[in-house]
C-alpha cells in the first residue's frame, strides 16, 4: 500500500510547498453540448486532502473524469507531480498512478471481490496468482473495515455500502499517489464513512494527495485542507477549508449575483387541483410523498441529483411499481386514480425523460415517428391503419408550433441537434393532447437559444390551462419557471416554496438538509 | 436543395442494392450456365420458395422487434406432422387439417413468447429449447416415419395451369405483401419497430414491449405452421426432417435484406429478395456443377457480405 511519493518527506507539512502540486490544472476547458467547464485552475499538494463542491452541473465530476483520461479536455493542461500528463484512458491514469473511485459504481457483479480488485492491474499479469489476490484482496478490505467480507465473495451479492467500499478498497489498492473520490459516500452510514475517513487522512499522512467530492458539505468542512468551490464550470474559490462554513459555501454555490427573475403569473390558488399525489412510496422512495398540482401551474422540483426527483415523476407516470399511496388526476372534472403508464398517457398525462438518449428518443428513426409514437390512435383509423395525411399535417403543425428546425418530418432523428429532439419529445405529448406534463430536466444538453425557446413554450402552455410538474438541477431555471417549487432531499420531500419567497440560497439549504 | 445527379443516381443504387445484387446474380447465373435462363429453372425455384418465405417474414419481424426465434425449423416440422396426423388418424379435409396446423405453430410461438416475454427469460435460450421441443414433438406425431399423403395435399403446391405458379407461392407471395404492408401503415407495425429501436423510450410512451414481443412471436409460430403445410404438400408427405436449418436460412435472408439483429430496421420485401437470393444462388452454384461443400462456402460468404454492404450503406 505504499504510494509512490516518498512517504517520509510529504508527512511534513513544511516540505508541501516547496515540491511540485500532484496534480496541476492550467485553463481546463470541456463543451458538450453546452459549456461544462471555463478556464479551470487548480493546484493540488501532495499529502492534502481538496475538497470540491458545486451544484449539479457545475463540472465537477466532468473534472475529475479529464483528470483519470475518461474524457479528454477542449483546452488547457494537466500535469503531474511536475511533469507533462495528458491520460487517453483511465489505463493509462493509473499507470501514472492517479486512480478515481466513481460515483457510477465499476465493479462487475458476477466476479468475486478479489477479482474485481485484480481488474485494473490484470492487464499486467498473464496468470492471477490465486493465494496472492486473495492477501492483497484482505488487506484492501480491512483499510476500508470490510475486513469481516470473504474475497471470493460476489459482488452481485453486496449492498450498495459495501460496493462502494469495495470500490474505494480497489482504488486505494492501485497505490495511487493520487485518489480522486467522487462522492464516496452517498451509499454510507456515518460510522462507514468516518472510517473511510481516517483511511482516506492515513493516506494523505503518506503522502497520497486526494481530490474529494461530495455534497456532503459538514463532511468536506471537517475531512479536506482545501476546499475549492465550482460554478458553471469555474472555480470560484479556493480556500483552507478552516476560513470556510457551510453557510459560507452554500452562498458561493448559488452565486450571490444570480437574481430571480419574476415569472408573471397571476394566482393559482382559485384554480382546482389537477394532479394529486397522496402518501406515495415505492422501493427508490420509501419516506411517503404529498403535494398537489393545481391546473394552470408550473410546480418546480428541486433536489440534488440522486434525490428521488427521476423516481418521482417515474412513480407518477406509473413506470416504477407502487408500494403504496395514491396518484389522482382530474380529468374533465372527475378524479380519476392513475394505475399504470398507458392509462395515464389516455388520461392526458405525458413524461419527457431526462435522459433523452436511452428512455426519449429513437435514433434510428425518423422525426414523424418520434412524434407520433405515443398517439398512433390519433393518426389512425379504426382497424389501425395510419393515414399518412393525417401524420404529415399534425406533425407538420408541431413542428411549426415548436419551431423544430429539420428537413422534413422524416428527418433521421440522429442528425437533429439536442435542442430540436427535445422540442419532438414536447411535441409528442402535445400530439397526444396532453394536460399535465412531467418533465425530467426539461433543458438538459441543449443549447442558450433553444433553452429559451422551451422555457417560452412551457409558459405559453401553461397559460393556454395545461400543468406542468417540471424537475431541474438548475435553480436559476426553476427560479425563472416555476410558480411553486417542492425541495427533494435525501428521497424526502423537504420543503415548499411560493414563488414570492423563493430564494436560492434557501432552496439549495433545503436540498442538502438531508444529507447530515 | 438538388442534389446533384450523380449523387442522386448513387443514392437510388444504394437504396436497391439487395435488389441490384439479385439482378447482378441472376445475370451472372445466366451467363455462366446455357440452362439457367430457362422456364423450368424459375418454375422450380417459385415452388420451392413458400416455406422458407413464410418463415423468413415471421422472422423479419421477431427481428424487428428486438428478438429472435430459432425454433421456427422445427415448428415447421412439428406442424407438418399435426397436419399429417389430423388428415390420416381423423381423416379430416386439407382445410381443417392445416388450421390445426397453423395454430399448433401458434401455440409453440406463444409458448415463446409467453416464457420470454413475461418470465424474462432470455428470448435466444427459450427459442433454442423450443427448437429440440418441437423437432421432438415432430417425431412422436409422426411416430418418426414419413408420412404419406400424397395428391390430397400436393394440390396446394403444383402450378396452377395458365400462371404456372403454385397456390402455395401466391399465398406466401400475398403474405409479403401484406406484412409489408402492416409494418409500414399500422399502428402495430410501428409499435414492434419502436420496441425494437428503443425499448424503454416505447414503455415511456405507453407501448408494452413484452405484448408486443409476445404477439410477434405468435405471427412467427402460426407462419411456421403455414411453412409446414407448404412442405408438406410440396413434398406429398409430412416430414419429421422437414426445415433442419431452416431456422438459419430464414435469418440469413432476413438480414441479407436489410434487417438488423439488434432490432429497429428492416424489411419484410426485402427478407423476400434475401430468399430469393439464397434459393437462386442454390439452384445456380448446383447447375454451373459447384459442390455441395463449395456451396456452403460461398453461401455463407454471401451473407457475411451482405452485412458488410449494408453497414456501408448505412454507414
Amino acid at each position: 500500500m505504499t504510494p509512490s511519493a516518498t512517504p517520509a518527506n510529504a508527512a511534513e507539512p513544511g516540505n508541501r510547498e516547496r515540491r511540485p502540486p500532484a496534480i496541476a490544472a492550467t485553463g481546463i476547458c470541456k463543451s458538450y453540448a453546452t459549456e461544462v467547464l471555463r478556464n479551470v485552475d487548480l493546484r493540488i499538494a501532495p499529502g492534502t486532502i481538496h475538497g470540491l463542491v458545486g451544484e449539479n452541473g457545475a463540472g465537477k465530476s466532468t473534472l475529475a473524469k479529464i483528470m483519470v483520461g475518461l474524457e479528454q479536455s477542449d483546452a488547457g493542461s494537466l500535469s503531474l507531480a511536475g511533469a507533462p500528463y495528458q491520460p487517453r484512458s483511465a489505463a493509462e491514469s493509473l499507470k501514472a498512478g492517479v486512480a478515481l473511485c466513481a460515483q457510477e459504481l465499476s465493479l462487475i457483479d458476477d466476479l468475486s471481490i478479489a477479482d474485481n480488485l485484480l481488474l485494473p492491474t490484470s492487464s499486467a499479469q498473464a496468470r492471477i496468482r490465486r493465494k496472492a489476490a486473495d492477501e492483497r484482496a484482505l488487506q484492501a478490505l480491512a483499510l476500508v473495515g470490510l475486513a469481516h467480507a470473504s474475497p471470493a465473495t460476489r459482488v452481485g451479492r453486496l449492498s450498495l455500502a459495501e460496493k462502494q467500499l469495495v470500490e474505494l478498497a480497489r482504488a486505494l489498492a492501485t497505490g495511487a499517489s493520487l485518489l480522486v473520490l467522487d462522492e464516496p459516500t452517498s451509499a454510507l452510514t456515518v460510522p462507514q464513512s468516518q472510517r473511510l475517513h481516517e483511511v482516506l487522512r492515513e493516506q494523505a499522512n503518506a503522502g497520497v494527495a486526494v481530490i474529494y467530492i461530495s455534497h456532503r458539505l459538514g463532511d468536506v468542512l471537517d475531512l479536506c485542507d482545501q476546499i475549492s468551490v465550482l460554478r458553471d464550470g469555474e472555480v470560484r474559490l479556493t480556500r483552507p477549508s478552516g476560513e470556510l462554513s457551510e453557510a459560507a459555501l452554500i452562498r458561493e454555490m448559488a452565486g450571490v449575483d444570480a437574481d430571480f427573475e419574476a415569472s408573471e403569473r397571476g394566482p393559482v390558488a382559485a384554480m382546482p387541483v389537477h394532479l394529486s399525489v397522496h402518501d406515495l412510496r415505492t422501493a427508490a422512495l420509501p419516506h411517503p410523498i404529498s403535494f398537489e398540482c393545481r391546473r394552470g401551474e408550473i410546480l418546480g422540483i428541486a433536489g440534488l441529483a440522486g434525490s428521488g426527483r427521476t423516481e418521482l415523476l417515474r412513480a407518477i407516470f406509473g413506470l416504477d411499481k407502487r408500494l403504496g399511496g395514491a396518484v389522482r388526476l382530474d380529468v374533465g372534472g372527475t378524479s380519476v386514480e392513475l394505475k399504470g403508464t398507458k392509462q395515464a398517457i389516455r388520461c392526458g398525462v405525458g413524461l419527457v425523460a431526462e435522459d433523452r438518449a436511452s428512455e426519449g428518443v429513437f435514433q434510428d428513426q425518423g422525426l414523424a415517428f418520434n412524434v407520433t409514437v405515443a398517439g398512433l390512435r390519433r393518426i389512425a383509423n379504426r382497424t389501425g391503419r395510419l393515414i399518412r395525411s393525417r401524420e404529415a399535417s399534425a406533425v407538420a403543425g408541431l413542428v411549426r408550433e415548436l419551431r423544430v428546425k429539420s428537413d422534413g418530418i422524416h428527418q433521421p432523428m440522429r442528425t437533429l441537434s439536442g435542442g430540436n429532439q427535445q422540442k419532438a419529445m414536447l411535441g409528442r405529448w402535445l400530439h397526444c393532447d396532453a394536460q399535465l406534463l412531467l418533465l425530467d430536466e426539461p433543458t438538459r444538453g441543449v443549447d442558450v437559444a433553444a433553452k429559451l425557446a422551451i422555457h417560452e413554450e412551457l409558459v405559453r402552455l401553461r397559460d393556454a390551462g395545461r400543468s406542468i410538474v417540471a424537475v431541474s438541477s438548475e435553480l436559476d431555471e426553476l427560479a425563472s419557471l416555476c410558480d411553486r417549487i417542492i425541495v427533494l432531499s435525501n428521497r424526502k420531500l423537504v420543503r415548499e416554496f411560493q414563488r414570492s419567497e423563493l430564494c436560492q440560497e434557501d432552496v439549495l439549504a433545503a436540498a442538502f438538509s438531508e444529507y447530515a | 436543395m438538388t442534389a446533384k445527379p450523380t449523387t442522386r443516381i448513387v443514392r437510388v443504387l444504394e437504396d436497391n442494392l439487395i435488389f441490384l445484387s439479385l439482378i447482378g446474380i441472376v445475370a451472372f447465373f445466366g451467363f455462366a450456365s446455357d440452362r439457367f435462363l430457362s422456364l423450368t429453372t424459375l418454375s422450380t425455384l417459385l415452388n420451392q420458395l413458400p416455406a422458407l418465405t413464410v418463415l423468413a417474414i415471421g422472422m423479419t419481424l421477431v427481428l424487428i422487434s428486438g428478438a429472435i426465434d430459432l425454433s421456427v425449423g422445427s415448428v415447421l416440422a412439428l406442424c407438418a406432422g399435426v397436419i399429417g396426423g389430423c388428415m390420416t388418424l381423423f381423416g379430416m379435409p386439407l382445410p381443417l387439417a392445416a388450421c390445426f396446423g397453423v395454430l399448433a405453430g401458434a401455440l409453440a410461438g406463444f409458448a415463446n413468447g409467453s416464457l420470454g416475454a413475461f418470465l424474462r427469460l432470455p428470448i435466444f435460450i427459450v427459442t433454442l429449447g423450443m427448437l429440440e421441443v418441437a423437432r421432438g414433438l415432430a417425431y412422436i406425431v409422426t411416430d418418426s416415419q414419413t408420412v404419406y399423403l400424397g395428391a390430397k395435399v400436393q394440390s396446394f403446391a403444383v402450378p396452377i395451369s395458365g400462371i404456372g405458379v403454385s397456390a402455395s407461392f401466391l399465398t406466401a407471395l400475398a403474405l409479403v405483401v401484406a406484412f409489408e404492408y402492416s409494418l409500414q401503415s399500422t399502428v402495430f407495425g410501428r409499435q414492434i419497430v419502436a420496441v425494437g429501436s428503443n425499448q424503454r423510450a416505447a414503455e415511456v410512451s405507453g407501448i408494452d414491449p413484452k405484448r408486443v414481443r409476445c404477439t410477434v412471436l405468435v405471427i412467427s409460430g402460426a407462419l411456421a405452421g403455414l411453412g409446414g403445410l407448404m412442405n408438406a404438400s410440396y413434398l406429398g408427405s409430412a416430414d419429421p426432417n422437414a426445415g433442419v436449418g431452416m431456422e438459419l436460412s430464414a435469418i440469413a435472408a432476413a438480414v441479407i435484406g436489410g434487417t438488423s439483429l439488434m432490432g429497429g430496421r428492416g424489411s419484410v420485401v426485402g427478407a423476400f429478395i434475401g430468399v430469393l437470393i439464397v434459393s437462386v444462388l442454390q439452384i445456380g452454384l448446383a447447375q454451373i456443377g459447384i459442390t455441395e461443400p463449395t456451396k456452403r462456402v460461398i453461401t455463407g460468404a454471401v451473407i457475411i457480405l451482405a452485412v458488410i454492404l449494408d453497414r456501408w450503406r448505412v454507414g
